[in-house]
């Protein structure tokens, strides 16, 4: 295994001297691991220290480089434990035995596939270039064309003349795939003097290993190993017990990227080299040699290989654009959804089949599905409007029917604001509807009644411009009348070590809870209040949704709504919309604790830690930018990044309270002890911490999930979790927290502790 | 220092299942090894292939698989056809018709072709539904019950209906039944928990575990395929060993690769070698990942996966 930062710092000194220009020997640890600094900075480690850092150091397995393609670098076996790093590349062969026609002919039709994929280019990068004879000039002929279609080579030559002769006229961007058992010696000066990478093979995996042994004591570790046997099962055995004995036994002489020559094991079956190539993407070939590569071929192969080598903890995306389906053109309807991949071929696919002209519009979202990106504001009626600006919608396109996915139907007023000239239409809420949503063109009378709404708003509205807050609270937002609902909420010391849980209950996701927002209902919004301070929640979070509209008074109201009626009960204020944050903080009462910023990220929401930091509020910095953190070391690394900069900001770093971001158990059960292990983490560094600790049971029966906070919650707070997003109505989940509290020993023990 | 691999069998094993009778009979399952994974022991039963005959058969219209079947009318017709077909270990017979949103062909006429097939025909026999659980549900158990005593297995008793698939299949008829899931290790796991406390025999569970066609999301089959495989081995976790049948066919041809006509796509050449490859591609990416059967459709496509598992086992 690679070292990671949190090995190399249980090695440091540890003394946080600065002396390195890092705050702390972690962040140092960390910048090491990275590369980003030399270990030598630190005057403190020792000598041993450094000597084994430096052997262990090194990846399991090498990552060549041959121009611009990288090969090799894993650091798993199977995609699931983490990510596969480096897609597997595709080489056709040509040889010697090969006319001159027929060679050019091969390399004229190698050249015709390329074409695009899901943001990914798609061609054949190597020309594999055989020779089998002994005259020189005969190969670099043949090496001089092949290098003239502009891909990088891989040069199978075992004669050294040969091969001397090729590099003259090769360029650099090539692999000598030429060193034996019997030739190593010379195969390595002239690879070492051109600067290439060495391709090893032999008749055995022991004398391929001894080969490498010897190279590697010769100091070139430049090497690619042809792993090509006699039969295809040879050729599968040898490929996997390298890729094991590299990554699972750490022996590293094994620790390097792969050549499969499936034209050789299959020759003059296109098919079956198909099938083979298939199973040597999933099962460790690196560079796979075709003879011939079709569309036909190409198709299935770079699809699979797009799908193997996606990082499973970051979603596929797809280009932001319009996609005219069907022959559609400027007088064709518009469609509207998000740039996560499955939903695009699923919808495209749909859309196809119903056979009717219609401009799909891809908008940016994160890569994340419909549902998902709403709730996290990345599929708004802002960010549909900025993609019809960059993609000059309206300018491309004269039809004005706009058919938004029937599950964001809430934002079709907004998006009818936001972009005023086109008629918004509610589309089906399942992909599989749109065929025959399309045929019947059920769209049409909506998007007339659409059209003629517009035409009458439009006479009758005026431009508004933006109040100020206390324009906001003056005007917008209703008075609080204080109820009695029998609760009183007891004050919160913000000194306390005791648990915080922040009630999570006040989402907007709920229906009842959105109708109340809308509706500035307080009844329903009290009501939920009201049982969650009597069940003991420090916080309560206030999600009031993306709000793009009214934010800001929605979100005054519900704080002097909550804060008023309950003792200046403390919040968290939960919106993409940094306005409204802003507004509910000015009308905040800080009694009971300083408001929280939920949320800020290392990503496109970095700017929520500034926002906190000018307003002196407390900030949960989830230690994610696109997508989940793919480990520790990337956490870290987030974290590292926030605190800095809220740092930076006068913040003080116990007011950021760092999320690792709890996984469900239900697909990511293997990396439930990474998450514990971060927030020990956090804990040793003396920072705070908190999040969504129910999400780890989503999806499990209601009966059980109870359960699984409980006990997740106790294993949490023993790596010192200071606080949780949690629903405290949940009994089972709060006796636990408080149980252990009492075991940490912030509260002083009483039979009735429960109580209190 | 010699290089010595390191190599051994996990001690967990795939059940052997047996589908049909007589000399046709196959076995899946049975290794106790990572698929094809022979350097590590031998591989007890090589991947079966199984061929689809679907009842809108008729609207198949690439040109050697048109051929092929040249003269077939009936579902028996293309049954005793597929039989001769080099490669074939089973037969998968695909009620699409019955679709109440589609041609809504009865049940009745369902079970009678069914039986028809079972009677005209010696190789083991694999039915599919046609997706809508109602219907499914109703057809599973009149074909279970109108060819007992021939070792079908029926695809696929799902989360919503594997009470009355599974207690009319495999309790009342003694068939092998199937348990289908979405890409999810965890719903596998229980679904197979489910049909097991339903007193269903683990040897007469076969799992499939979600199906794609390469391209369209197959990391999730494949990222699926290894973890059940690496639980059901490493871990011998008993509710994971059932083997694994992939659908192949269903999804490979009815992709835009497959689909797309040549005036279209005149860079992308002959539709039908493009289908060709698409399911050639998707069955050997399955058969790698962990499969123990696959169903397929084109003559050609067979050919070449009985040569891969063939050269592999």
């Amino acid at each position: 295994m690679a070292l990671k930062g949190l090995d190399i710092f249980k090695l440091s000194p540890k003394k946080n001297c600065k002396e390195c220009g890092s705050p702390t020997c972690m962040a140092f640890c960390m910048k090491v691991a990275q590369g980003a600094v030399s270990i030598d900075k630190c005057p403190y480690f020792s000598d041993d220290a450094k000597a084994m850092l430096n052997e262990q150091t090194a990846p399991p397995m090498k990552t060549i480089t041959v121009g611009s393609h990288k090969l090799g670098g894993e650091t798993v076996l199977y995609r699931h434990e983490k990510t596969l790093v480096n897609k597997n590349l595709y080489a056709v062969a040509v040889g010697t035995s090969l006319s001159a026609e027929e060679a050019d002919k091969k390399l004229a039709d190698l050249q015709k596939v390329d074409y695009e994929r899901i943001g990914e280019r798609m061609y054949v990068e190597f020309v594999f270039v055989a020779n089998t004879q002994s005259d020189p000039a005969v190969y670099a002929a043949l090496v001089e064309k092949a290098a003239a279609t502009g891909r990088d080579l891989v040069l199978e030559c075992w004669d050294v003349e040969c091969a001397k002769a090729a590099l003259a006229v090769a360029g650099k961007n090539v692999i000598l795939d030429g060193a034996t058992p019997d030739n190593w010696e010379a195969m390595n000066e002239l690879a070492t003097a051109n600067g290439v990478a060495l391709g090893v093979s032999a008749g055995t995996l022991s004398d391929l290993y001894d080969t490498v042994k010897k190279l590697e004591g010769k100091g070139n570790k430049n090497l690619v190993l042809d792993v090509t046997g006699k039969t295809a099962k040879e050729t599968l055995a040898n490929a996997v017990l390298v890729r094991r004995t590299a990554i699972k036994d750490g022996d590293r002489s094994f620790g390097y990227p792969s050549i499969v020559n499936i034209a050789r094991l299959a020759k003059g079956d296109d098919h079956l080299q198909t099938a083979y190539a298939s199973m040597f993407t999933e099962k460790y070939g690196s560079i796979l040699v075709m003879e011939h590569m079709t569309y036909a071929q190409a198709l299935p192969l770079y699809g699979l290989r797009q799908n193997i080598f996606t990082d499973p903890q970051k979603p596929m995306k797809v280009e932001a654009k319009i996609y005219p389906l069907n022959g559609a053109d400027e007088n064709s309807p518009c469609a509207l959804t998000v740039d996560f991949a499955l939903t695009y071929f699923l919808v495209s696919g749909e859309l196809e089949r119903s056979n009717q002209p219609v401009n799909l519009i891809i908008t940016d979202a994160s890569g994340m599905s419909v549902l998902t990106a709403w709730a996290a504001g990345k599929f708004s009626s802002t960010t549909v409007k900025k993609t019809f600006e960059e993609l000059d919608v309206a300018n491309k396109i004269k039809n004005r029917t706009l058919i938004i996915p029937g599950k964001v139907a809430v934002m079709k007023g907004e998006i009818q604001e936001k972009l005023p000239g086109w008629n918004v239409v509610v589309g089906p809420l399942e992909a599989v509807q749109l065929p025959k949503y399309m045929k019947d063109k059920e769209y049409e009378a909506a998007a007339k009644a659409a059209a003629a709404e517009n035409a009458a708003k439009a006479a009758t509205t005026v431009e508004v411009k933006e109040l100020s807050f206390d324009e906001l609270l003056a005007t917008k937002v209703p008075e609080i009348k204080v109820v009695d609902m029998g609760v009183k909420y007891k004050g919160h010391n913000p000194e306390s070590p005791t648990f915080v849980t922040i009630g999570e209950r006040i989402h907007c996701i709920a229906p009842s809870i959105r109708k109340a927002m809308d509706e500035r209902d307080p009844e329903p919004i009290l009501k939920r209040a009201a049982e969650q301070i009597a069940a003991g929640a420090t916080y309560l979070d206030v999600n009031i949704g993306p709000a793009e509209k009214d934010g800001p008074e929605r979100m005054m109201w519900a704080v002097k709504l909550l804060q008023e009626n309950f003792n200046n009960v403390p919040l968290a204020l939960d919106t993409a919309n940094k306005r409204a944050i802003e507004a509910g903080i000015k009308v905040y009462n800080r009694t009971n604790g300083k408001p929280i910023v939920n949320s800020a990220d290392a990503g496109s929401r970095i700017s929520y830690i500034d926002l906190a930091a000018a307003n002196d509020a407390i900030c949960i910095a989830l230690c994610s930018a696109d997508g989940i953190a793919k480990d520790n070391e990337e956490r870290m690394k987030h974290c590292h990044n926030m605190l800095e900069r809220g740092m930076s900001l006068g913040m003080e770093a116990t007011d950021l309270w760092f999320d690792p971001l709890f996984l469900v158990v239900k697909g990511m059960q293997d990396k439930q002890m990474e998450v514990l292990e971060a927030i020990k983490l956090f804990s040793n560094e003396g920072l705070k911490s908190t999040g969504g600790l129910s999400n780890n049971s989503n999806g499990a029966p209601k009966t059980v999930r109870p359960i699984m906070d409980s006990a997740l919650v106790a294993m949490c707070m023993m790596q010192g979790l200071t606080s949780a997003i949690v629903n405290p109505n949940d009994l089972r989940l709060m006796e636990t927290i408080k149980s252990c509290d009492i075991f940490k020993n912030h509260v002083l023990y009483s039979d009735s502790y429960l109580d209190l | 220092m010699a290089f010595t691999p390191k190599t051994a069998p996990f001690s967990g094993k795939i059940n052997a299942v047996t589908l049909g009778t007589g000399d046709k009979a196959i076995v899946i399952g049975g290794q106790n090894v990572m698929p094809f994974y022979t350097f590590d022991a031998p591989i007890e039963n090589a991947p079966k292939i199984g061929i689809e005959i679907s009842d809108l058969a008729a609207n198949w219209d690439a040109p050697a698989l048109k051929e092929f079947y040249a003269g077939c009318t009936t579902m028996v017709d293309y049954a005793k056809r597929a039989e001769t077909m080099p490669g074939a270990d089973f037969l998968c017979l695909h009620f699409e018709s019955a679709d109440p949103n589609g041609a809504n062909r009865s049940v009745a006429d369902c079970v009678a072709d069914a039986k028809a097939v079972a009677d005209a025909v010696t190789m083991p026999i694999v039915i599919m539904g046609c997706k809508n659980i109602e219907k499914d549900g109703e057809l599973f158990s009149k074909i279970a019950e109108a060819l007992q005593g021939k070792n079908i297995l029926v695809l696929s008793a799902r989360n919503e209906d594997y009470k009355t698939v599974g207690a009319s299949v495999a309790l009342a008829y003694g068939q092998k039944v199937g348990a289908e899931t979405a890409d999810d290790i965890n719903l596998a796991k229980q679904l197979n928990i489910m049909l097991k406390g339903l007193s269903i025999n683990p040897e007469n569970i076969v799992m499939n575990i979600g199906t794609a066609a390469v391209g369209y999301g197959f990391e999730y089959v494949a990222s699926t395929l290894d973890r059940v495989r690496l639980a059901a081995l490493a871990q011998s976790d008993a509710d994971l060993q059932m083997p694994i049948m992939s659908p192949v066919s269903p999804d490979a041809w009815s992709v835009k690769e497959s689909t797309a006509t040549e005036e279209d796509e005149p860079a992308w050449g002959s539709r039908e070698e493009r289908a060709i490859d698409m399911e050639v591609s998707t069955a050997a990416a399955n058969l790698t990942g962990g499969a123990d059967a696959v169903i397929m459709r084109h003559p050609a496509a067979i050919a070449t996966i009985k040569k891969f598992i063939t050269e592999l086992v």
